[in-house]
């Protein structure tokens, strides 16, 4: 992948994106679908288990009371992490006016929607009996119950399904221009799948100035749900009584571990799609290096998180809340927490390296340990807390078994599908916006000064 | 038809009283309502009937209740002398034994290995033809061989085996107590077992007796012992526990001496010479005894045993000072090569201190002053394998899993024609040759007396299940087809039997479950023929570097008999608080020096060759010479929840005896090898440390002054006591939070952990009282268990050593009056009820399981299968098992959460009866199931807002030890606990 970092020769112009970019939609090639053909499996394998665990109960799972929340829970949480950079890179980004987001906000924003989509299973199907997971909702009913607003799973419902129409709705409009492109181009269905979802477009400046001011105030919408979303999702935990849970700091902390693990997926994804559709001259290192930087930042944040948690039960004179976090590091489950500190704290340290967060290759390999590391922090912080809680007696330890593995395979395979087809479908890179940044294309003026 | 059928069945409770007839009845295939209502059943409303327990031969008295002609509880009969209202578990369990799935339901011949349903006028011709043919043949070709039995029924039986020319009458009971009656013999002249009134003692001295388990009649010796060994006006009675191994009964324990296996009885005696010394007066008892006690002074008994001289002395300074005290022993497991002489010196020793008549004393006749010896079932043995016995007839003994080593069958096998009058197929029945399943004891009818001035009536609590037929019926109808007559003129059955003896008193004796008078004890003088044994150092069979093997009775399954009920292998075993399997205990320095952990698969390979292979569970209630492994599993036949379970520690023991003729339980030293692999033991065990947590506290009595609780401090740090003082302010001051308005009662508990014995018969009654499933060991292993009360069990003090405590505590739901469990439910499945109870309505229950994540007591319980659907692989109900369900209770499915309610369908039920009744509902007038049946009185349930309820009362009267579980969280529990007062220095951790 070294070969990979090459210097763009030059700026593309205007019909060279087009075609670039464009191209990317050809039809899909065998690679493309056996790729697809892994998914199908890994969805078939999630499906089973799914299936299974619907027929005899949440009993084929590994659960080990008292730890009642496991690997769903974690990986639930893992995916609302994954779905954060997105809206950060596109929206907080787009109101500082990074220029260099518009290489990157269309994956990223995509990633978002389809993590979101993937999180929101997992509510459900981590239930004793998901095919009641409608009552947790408030909706009128003539059975006079009613949802219990008291309660943080309530709230994430909210949170959840905000996000989602937020994110999928700013996805949907940063589309347009492009959409009408490609409509431009399209025959057949296609052409009248992107007229529909091009609204019209006609590229006039009318046009134009509502889209920015449209896409302006979706931005202000979406940058305070970057905050709401995972707060919330935090206040899963930190509204319990569990020692190792019930901590102010888990707002801005869970905030922070998201934008990391999100930059992380946006790694992950970006290093293998600029390789396999050469998009070298618009994906360019400097945006990978600037993602790095952002991982740098959060990594910090989150590893200063981790070291206050540890300082205040050390300092908080509570002796159930220094156990738990001693047993955390030392106890039973110290591969998780030291796998959690290795990958979020101390790998990313490599970062500050110029030339290791400027060489696609290291941003990979790194990417692929902050994937790791965000999911394992989510494990030690669920499990560790609930293996090592007030009663002694009841100290028990989980580990994850077929069942739960499959369904997050089902889950890894669910999120890849939804990507894989939006490649195919739509442009990963924000046309219009790459435009922007390239010199408008003027006529040929002559310089031999003849008539 | 249909319909009729279950009428029959379900109707039959009201009618059980008139007719208990046979006959064939099955389950019916389809439940249909009551369309005409039986005249004495009124659907909704339970129907008691007072009977006995015959789970062991204590002879408990019992109330059985029944809902629309099935039994679904039994608790305690409060009229009855001996257990006074309480039950142990085994003795609630009996309801699993009446509706054990593998019950064998018609008469049964076996053909090779396969059994084929006949008639039982064939089976009875068949057996009655071959009785004949015995008598004829020549005498004592007939053998009767059954479990422990009393009372005039019983006596009939007797006439059995005379009308057949035969003297093979043999009472068998695995836990026999021959030692002790010897040793009575032999000290006081008369072979029988006297009452111990541990309710009186100020101090107990036991050598091995699990008095609090299995030992003779644990559950009246629980309740005086919780009684004498609690704080109370007198004071508190201290009890210290002389044996190899620290078992449940020991954890109650002030103090745990350990002696070298096999000295126990010089300890005793020493002790007794030690006391006798101080008797300043010539008590001519004493004064006789002088001279024999005079060699075994403390310092010669010291080297011998181990224990140091003072410790001996000082014990004796103790047991002399409190008077009465009370000293027994030996206990089953402990019963030696020497156990006669341990049961002699435990004698001398009530004598010396002037026990006997106050808290030894004899009744005029006991259960066990017929119950055979292990000798005698050798002999019979020994009869059958010369060929000389043509007919064994076998009820209520199982001697093919208790005989020591591998013996029974082959001798067995000698006998022409084996009958077994069992309901289950147990090994033994599996060996015999005709099956004549008796009725189970809730189908019979009876009179135990379990001694002199105890009549305790038996008489159906349904009709029978299945076309089985009462044993006695049976032997009466075998005589008569024999041409004998065994039964007094128009006695057929038992029924008319049970009629005939109580005369005119039948109504009152059905009524109140039996006739109750208060008898003379018989004089007691000392004889002096225990001089002739021997009282040296009992000696052990193996090499001398094995480890001496402990074959511990189960205080769940007793002598394997409980290991068919599921409940009783789901409770775990109070000490080792393992389930469903057989481990190895094995002190954790013996554990290093071999290389074990816990759930290592050990080879224990006695002196005779024979090998078992159970599971390693470290435990420093041992010696570092000692592994104890439990008796009750290891089962070959005996129905799906006891077969291949474990294994049996029998196997490892030969058929020695002592000189009472008791089988030598601690006989051996056996090698204990490791053998590869290993398997999670199914504990239901987290950390058996409290890290300091106080859940379970412990006060030393010096400490336990009237201001303790001042003195003990404030619980909470003072961070602590601020955030709830500000969480107080920001709730507008509340703090009847969680109460709501007045006139409603609020329910609470108290519990008294100075009672707690941990015996487990609280969760026996929650299993039955709230349906709740069995889940079987692999579960169990998940941590999965479904039980809404555990006895919680941490180790206090340096355990390497034996001067350490055991700290207890009954866990259930705290019932928080401000529950971190109610506001996470996003669908309001948990609530708060007006009177102060954490609802759970498991129909609105989607299965978060946050509930369970924000309980810090860990009480709420997850239905990780469907337990009880019919169709569902983890079915728990199998078979009529489903009718004991309480109708009270719903059955919850696959996917809810679930959890201790107070028994609030008990508390409603008394709720609308008073309300119907038109009167207030009187404190006392409910309880919980676990408060009801605690044979401690542990357990106080009531009303927090009637200002005289027994629960405030027991709150104020012991302000000094009250305190709530994590009251730093502000949960404000409903359940109070009473720290458990100790004679020993160990401060709570």
């Amino acid at each position: 992948m070294a070969t990979m970092v090459t210097p763009v020769a030059g700026e593309p112009t205007y019909a060279e994106v087009n075609r670039d970019i464009i191209r990317t939609l050809d039809p899909p090639g065998l690679g493309w679908f056996a790729a697809m053909g892994v998914v199908f499996v890994g969805l078939m394998i999630g499906g089973y288990c799914f299936a299974k665990q619907l027929k005899y109960g949440i009993g084929v799972t590994g659960y080990t009371p008292p730890i009642f929340w496991g690997t769903y829970i974690t990986t639930f949480v893992f995916w609302v992490g994954i779905a954060h950079s997105g809206t950060l890179i596109s929206a907080i980004l787009f109101l500082f006016r990074s220029a260099w987001r518009a290489a990157v906000y269309r994956a990223a924003e995509a990633m978002t929607v389809f993590a979101v989509l993937t999180a929101g299973l997992f509510p459900v199907l981590h239930l004793g009996r998901a095919w009641f997971a409608y009552w947790v909702a408030p909706y009128p009913n003539v059975r006079g119950v009613w949802s219990n607003f008291k309660s943080p799973l309530v709230w994430d419902i909210f949170a959840i399904s905000t996000y989602l129409t937020v994110s999928a709705t700013f996805l949907a409009m940063g589309l347009i221009p492009d959409v009408s492109s490609l409509r431009d181009q399209a025959v057949g269905w296609r052409r009248k799948v992107y007229s529909v979802v091009s609204l019209g477009w006609r590229n006039s400046d009318n046009e134009w100035r509502h889209f920015m001011r449209m896409y302006l105030f979706l931005a202000g919408l979406s940058t305070p749900l970057v905050l709401s979303v995972h707060s919330v999702v935090s206040w899963d935990f930190a509204m319990g009584i569990v020692p190792g849970w019930h901590a102010t700091i888990f707002a801005p902390y869970f905030v922070a571990g998201a934008i990391y693990s999100g930059c992380g997926m946006v790694i992950t994804i970006l290093v293998p799609l600029r390789h396999y559709f050469k998009l070298q001259r618009y994906l360019q290192i400097k945006h990978f290096e600037n993602l790095a930087k952002l991982c740098i930042l959060t990594s910090s944040v989150v590893g200063y998180s981790y070291m206050t948690e540890f300082f205040i039960a050390w300092q908080s004179g509570n002796a159930i809340e220094r156990a738990t976090f001693y047993n955390r590091v030392f106890g039973q489950y110290w591969w998780a927490t030291w796998t959690m500190l290795t990958c979020n704290v101390f790998i990313p340290l490599l970062l500050w390296n110029k030339r290791v967060r400027t060489s696609l290759t290291w941003l990979f390999v790194i990417s692929i340990f902050v994937n790791i590391g965000m999911w394992f922090e989510r494990f030690v912080i669920i499990v560790t807390s609930l293996a090592h809680e007030f009663e002694p007696w009841q100290w028990a330890y989980y580990l994850p078994n077929h069942i739960e593995i499959g369904i997050v395979i089902g889950s890894f395979s669910w999120f890849t599908m939804w990507f894989m087809l939006f490649i195919k479908f739509f442009p990963s890179i924000a046309i219009s916006e790459v435009k922007e940044a390239l010199p408008p294309p003027m006529r040929v003026t002559r310089t031999d000064g003849g008539h | 038809m249909k319909r009729r059928k279950f009428l029959q069945v379900a109707g039959v409770a009201g009618a059980g009283v008139a007719a208990a007839s046979c006959g064939p009845q099955d389950v019916p295939d389809h439940w249909v309502p009551y369309a005409s209502t039986p005249e004495d059943i009124t659907p909704g409303i339970p129907t008691w009937y007072a009977s006995t327990c015959k789970e062991c031969p204590a002879g408990c008295g019992i109330l059985v209740k029944t809902r629309e002609g099935r039994p679904i509880k039994i608790e305690g009969n409060p009229r009855h002398p001996v257990n006074r209202g309480k039950l142990c578990a085994r003795g609630q369990a009996a309801l699993q034994g009446l509706y054990d799935p593998d019950r064998v339901t018609q008469p049964m011949k076996r053909t090779g290995t396969a059994w084929a349903a006949i008639t039982w006028d064939q089976a009875e011709t068949e057996v009655a033809t071959a009785l004949g043919a015995a008598a004829s043949a020549g005498a004592d070709r007939v053998a009767l061989l059954t479990g422990a039995g009393s009372g005039p029924l019983d006596r009939i039986t007797d006439a059995f085996t005379t009308a057949f020319k035969s003297k093979h009458r043999l009472r068998y009971e695995a836990f026999a107590y021959e030692p002790i009656r010897e040793a009575n013999r032999l000290t006081f002249g008369m072979a029988s077992l006297p009452n111990y009134d541990f309710g009186a003692a100020k101090y107990v001295l036991s050598f091995g007796a699990d008095f609090l388990e299995t030992w003779i009649s644990p559950t009246s010796n629980q309740i005086g012992f919780a009684a004498a060994h609690s704080p109370h006006a007198g004071g508190m009675a201290k009890y210290v526990a002389v044996e190899t191994r620290r078992g449940n009964t020991a954890y109650s324990a002030d103090e745990w001496i350990a002696p070298k296996p096999g000295t126990e009885h010089l300890v005793a005696l020493a002790i007794a010479n030690s006391v006798a010394k101080g008797v300043k007066n010539h008590v001519g008892d004493v004064d006789a005894l002088r001279g024999f006690l005079a060699p075994f002074d403390s310092h010669t008994v010291s080297g011998q045993s181990g224990v140091p001289a003072e410790v001996i002395d000082r014990i004796a300074t103790e047991f002399a000072a409190a008077s009465p005290s009370l000293a027994v022993g030996p206990g089953v497991a402990h019963q030696t090569a020497s156990a006669t002489q341990l049961a002699v010196a435990v004698n001398i020793l009530n004598v010396v201190a002037g026990n006997i008549g106050k808290t030894v004393s004899f009744p005029a006749a006991s259960v066990w002053d017929h119950v055979g010896s292990f000798k005698d079932l050798s002999d019979l043995l020994a009869a059958m394998g010369a060929g000389t016995v043509d007919v064994a007839l076998v009820h209520g003994a199982n001697p093919a899993y208790s005989y020591p080593g591998t013996g029974f069958a082959e001798a067995f096998a000698k006998v022409k024609l084996k009958v077994s009058l069992s309901s289950y197929l147990d090994e033994t029945a599996s060996l015999c040759d005709l099956i004549l399943p008796d009725h189970h004891a809730l189908e019979s009818w009876d009179i135990v007396e379990p001694m002199t001035g105890v009549s305790g009536t038996v008489q159906p609590a349904i009709r029978p299940i299945h076309s089985s037929k009462q044993s006695f019926d049976v032997l009466v109808a075998l005589a008569q087809k024999a041409g004998k007559s065994i039964a007094p003129a128009g006695v057929t059955t038992a029924r008319e039997m049970v009629a005939k003896t109580a005369g005119a008193g039948l109504a009152a004796q059905l009524q109140h479950g039996g006739a109750f008078t208060t008898t003379a004890a018989r004089p007691v003088r000392l004889a002096r023929d225990y001089s002739k044994l021997a009282f040296t150092p009992a000696s052990f069979t193996g090499a001398a570097d094995g480890l001496v093997l402990l074959a511990t009775p189960s205080p769940m399954l007793y002598d394997g008999r409980g290991a068919n009920k599921p409940w009783l292998n789901e409770i775990p075993d109070p000490a080792a608080k393992i389930t469903w399997q057989t481990w190895a205990e094995i002190h954790p320095e013996t554990a290093a020096r071999l290389g074990l952990a816990n759930g290592d698969i050990v080879k224990v390979t006695a002196p005779n060759g024979q090998t078992i292979r159970p599971a390693v569970y470290v435990y420093p209630g041992v010696r570092r010479d000692v592994v104890a492994i439990p008796i009750g599993r290891g089962h070959k036949q005996y129905g799906r929840f006891a077969a291949n379970h474990g294994s049996n520690p029998f196997h490892l023991l030969a058929p020695l005896t002592d000189s009472s003729g008791a089988l030598v339980y601690c006989q051996a030293r056996v090698s204990v090898t490791r053998e590869g692999g290993n398997y999670p033991l199914a504990t239901t065990e987290g950390s058996s440390r409290q890290m300091g947590r106080g859940i379970s506290r412990l006060v030393p009595i010096g400490e336990l002054t009237p201001s303790h609780s001042e003195e003990r401090g404030e619980d909470l740090t003072e961070p602590e006591r601020n955030a709830i003082g500000a969480v107080e302010l920001s709730q507008g001051k509340r703090r009847d939070i969680g109460v709501y308005e007045q006139p409603h009662a609020k329910w609470e508990m108290t519990i008294d952990l100075s009672k707690c014995t941990g015996c487990g018969a609280c969760v026996a009654a929650c299993h039955a009282e709230n349906n709740i499933p069995t889940v079987g060991p692999e579960q169990v292993i998940r941590s999965r268990e479904m039980s809404w009360i555990r006895i919680e069990r941490y180790f206090e003090g340096d355990t390497s050593g034996t001067d350490w405590q055991v700290a207890q505590i009954p866990m259930l739901c705290q019932q928080c009056s401000n529950a971190p469990c109610e506001p996470v439910c996003p669908v309001y499945a948990a609530y708060h009820t007006p009177d102060g109870l954490n609802g759970q309505i498991y129909n609105r229950c989607v299965g978060t399981r946050y509930c369970a994540n924000n309980c810090p007591y860990k009480v709420r319980y997850f239905n990780f299968w469907d337990y009880g659907s019919s169709i569902a692989p983890m079915y728990a109900f199998p078979g009529p098992l489903v009718l004991q369900l309480n109708p009270d209770v719903t059955v919850r499915t696959k996917g809810v959460m679930e959890k201790c309610t107070f028994c609030v369908q008990r508390i409603r039920f008394a709720q609308n009866d008073a309300r119907v009744r038109g009167i207030d509902l009187t404190d006392g007038a409910v309880t919980t199931a676990c408060a009801q049946t605690c044979p401690s009185g542990a357990i106080v349930f009531g009303n927090a807002h009637e200002t005289g309820s027994a629960v405030n009362k027991s709150k104020r009267a012991d302000a000094n030890r009250a305190y709530t579980v994590f009251e730093q969280l502000n949960t404000k529990p409903g359940i109070t606990y009473l720290s458990r007062v100790v004679h020993a220095g160990t401060r709570e951790a």
